[in-house]
């Protein structure tokens, strides 16, 4: 596990923004990723894809954040995705009995596939 | 023998778990405490904790008298019993009144010979109590005879204005109180109930194992207005210090490194530490080294003291040698073999007939000793399986359980501080990493071990509110486990204020916090959090199997 400094970027693929947050996603990058869905989703955007391909480490405190986007954007009619996320990421949310709650995506192109095909 | 326990300063560790039995009685008075049922596995020290409580409140003078008694000596016979308990609470409280020790355990004081004693102490008023009892036995009424008995500490406190703290030691014999053969008069333990109640006598009790305890406890008339406290094994330094302060006292000397390998065998249970000490002074040398410590652990095991005490505690349930064999075929079945064999096929493949398994079983689960976790234990039912079953020499028993003592050795130890600092938690993950690759973890296993450190320090982090802004760690790997210690000064946590709420409940609330020892618990093998001095120590232990490590 390397550990790079936190950063968060996001794209827009027609009317779906794909987050790629970059790092240690913890306390004090959580605000940080709160912050950029919901700059998506003051502009209207319904449909929040996060990309973990470059995400670290994510830890408890992480996923509560992430638990909020998820709360934030399903009563604004939105949908959350998550997408990329490696092995021990994946397997922490069914530990903690999470993964019913959120759709996940072995990649974007499945994603954006899926998010196609749901229509809105 | 409630004032012979260990000199204060060489009994470690339990400093929050007396403090509060000594402050019960206050506490019970003004509603903020109840009685407290004391749990802990064979060994651990219970019995020594109410000596230490016992000899704390019998000289602090708070106006509160000790009374402690012990159901493994007792007369179990119900009148015989009631006479003891009578006796002994009297002597106690002339004792503690008086400021006589040696009338605590005078056993040449009969009920007759200590009325002059309680009278010359100004304490009239208990010869009417004693009276009373006196009629009952008299009339031959047993269960008034034994109502008194039991109820005399709360009949003193409420003459003589003194709150009794009572302490029932190995309660689980009252089990077998009975009015002429065991098992003629089942309940009579019940008949506490009354007594529990009253708040100027509140009551610590405990006793082995826990399971038998905890069903007497589940009796409506005692369950209610009692509180669990669970006396935890010494952490391993404090073991090593109450060990090297044995061996010190028989000018024996012995180096931590050298003792660590026998520390971690007997899980920092102060019992066979104690038995330990003394096996290593039969020895007559006065440097130890591990190999000598291993010596001792073989002698011990296989003759010694521990092998004594294991001994009479079978030997309270099994009273024909056949039993025994049965007993030991089964043990030896169950530590060999993982999973549950159902009794059918048990008694096919050990070769004993059914009745006899039947019994043989029940006294062992009924007992806490068939599902036992103790390597000690264990190797006390191999050595004695190897003599009496296999009929093996003595010389061949102890290079056999030598062997498997020596195999656990084979250990690295690193120890680092990290100060609680925002992302400092990543610098123990990479840590721990390392030390991962260094005995070739694979690297998914490493990932949730990594994360499982990670939760635990930011825990550290957010709730030791100290001003020393420090984590202290340790790692320890074996071939067969990885185990990390984590210590932070501050306030105390323990794993039973948490409380594990349902996954849409934690999803309702504002901040859907508080997955983090969810986590830790299911990454990990086995999670302990014990408070050692003044700092809270969460232990984190993986099991290294055999797919899990990189060949």
């Amino acid at each position: 596990m390397t550990t790079s400094p936190f950063q968060v970027t996001s794209r827009l693929v027609k009317d779906v923004a794909i987050v790629y947050p970059r790092g240690y996603l913890n306390n004090l990058s959580g605000e940080g990723l709160v912050n950029e869905c919901g700059k998506h989703a003051r502009a209207g955007m319904k449909k929040i894809v996060v990309n973990f391909r470059e995400t670290d480490l994510i830890n408890s405190i992480g996923i509560s954040f992430l638990l909020n986007i998820m709360e934030d954007l399903q009563t604004a009619g939105g949908t959350l995705c998550f997408t990329e996320m490696k092995k021990v990421h994946l397997d922490t949310f069914e530990m903690l009995g999470l993964t019913k709650y959120f759709l996940f995506f072995p990649d974007e192109q499945a994603t954006l596939q899926a998010l196609r095909t749901q229509g809105g | 023998m409630p004032l012979t326990g260990v000199p204060a300063k060489d009994y470690l560790n339990r400093d929050n778990e007396i403090s509060y039995l000594r402050r019960l009685a206050d506490m019970r008075q003004d509603g903020l405490a109840v009685n407290v049922l004391l749990l802990g596995t064979r060994g651990v020290g219970k019995t020594e904790l109410l000596k230490q409580v016992f000899r704390d409140v019998f000289w602090e003078g708070r106006e509160v008298v000790p009374f402690y008694y012990s159901f493994k000596t007792a007369a179990l016979k119900s009148s015989t019993f009631a006479r003891d308990y009578f006796t002994r609470f009297f002597k106690q409280y002339a004792a503690y009144v008086k400021k006589e020790p040696l009338l605590v355990d005078d056993a040449g004081m009969s009920l007759n010979r200590l009325m002059p004693v309680l009278s010359s102490a100004g304490l009239d008023w208990m010869l009417d109590i004693a009276d009373a009892f006196q009629e009952h036995a008299v009339s031959g009424d047993l269960y008034g005879q034994i109502l008194a008995a039991i109820s005399a500490p709360a009949a003193a406190a409420k003459r003589g204005g003194r709150r009794i703290l009572v302490m029932l030691d190995d309660f689980a014999a009252s089990e077998d109180l009975h009015e002429v053969r065991r098992g003629d008069a089942p309940g009579l333990a019940s008949l506490f109930e009354e007594s529990m109640k009253n708040s100027l006598c509140p009551h610590i009790i405990t006793g082995s194992p826990a399971a038998r305890l905890e069903g007497i406890f589940s009796d409506p008339s005692l369950r209610k207005d009692i509180e669990r406290m669970q006396l935890l094994p010494l952490p391993e330094d404090t073991s090593f210090s109450f060990f090297d302060s044995l061996l010190r006292k028989m000018h024996i000397t012995c180096e931590m490194r050298e003792a660590l390998g026998l520390i971690r065998t007997v899980r920092g249970n102060p019992l066979y530490l104690k038995n330990m000490a003394k096996a290593a002074w039969k020895t007559m040398k006065k440097e130890l080294r591990e190999k000598d410590l291993a010596e001792c652990y073989c002698l011990d095991v296989l003759d010694g003291e521990t092998a004594f005490y294991w001994s009479s505690v079978l030997s309270e349930q099994i009273r024909t040698k056949g039993l025994l064999r049965t007993m030991l075929k089964l043990l030896m079945r169950r530590l060999t073999k993982a999973g549950t064999d159902d009794e059918a096929r048990l008694s096919q493949v050990l070769g004993i007939r059914d009745a006899e398994l039947g019994q043989a079983m029940e006294i062992l689960d009924g007992n806490g000793l068939g599902s036992h976790a103790d390597p000690v234990f264990e190797d006390f039912v191999r050595a004695l399986y190897m003599r009496e079953i296999e009929g093996r020499s003595a010389g061949e028993i102890r290079e056999l359980i030598g062997e498997r003592f020596g195999v656990q050795r084979d250990s690295s130890r690193f120890e680092m501080v990290i100060p609680m600092t925002d992302q400092a938690e990543l610098v123990a993950a990479r840590a721990v990493e390392q030390i991962g690759k260094n005995i070739n973890l694979e690297p998914d296993l490493l990932n949730y071990i990594q994360l499982a450190l990670v939760e635990t320090c930011i825990n550290a982090i957010e709730h030791s509110g100290s001003y020393e802004k420090k984590i202290y760690l340790t790692f320890l790997s074996t071939p067969e486990q990885l185990e990390i210690t984590i210590e932070s000064p501050g306030r105390p946590f323990s794993l039973d204020t948490l409380r594990e709420s349902a996954v849409e409940e934690k999803l309702a609330s504002g901040r859907k916090r508080g997955w983090g020892f969810t986590l830790i618990r299911k990454i990990m093998d086995e999670v302990r959090v014990e408070r050692v001095h003044d700092r809270t120590r969460v232990t984190l232990v993986k099991k290294i199997r055999n797919k899990e490590a990189l060949k």
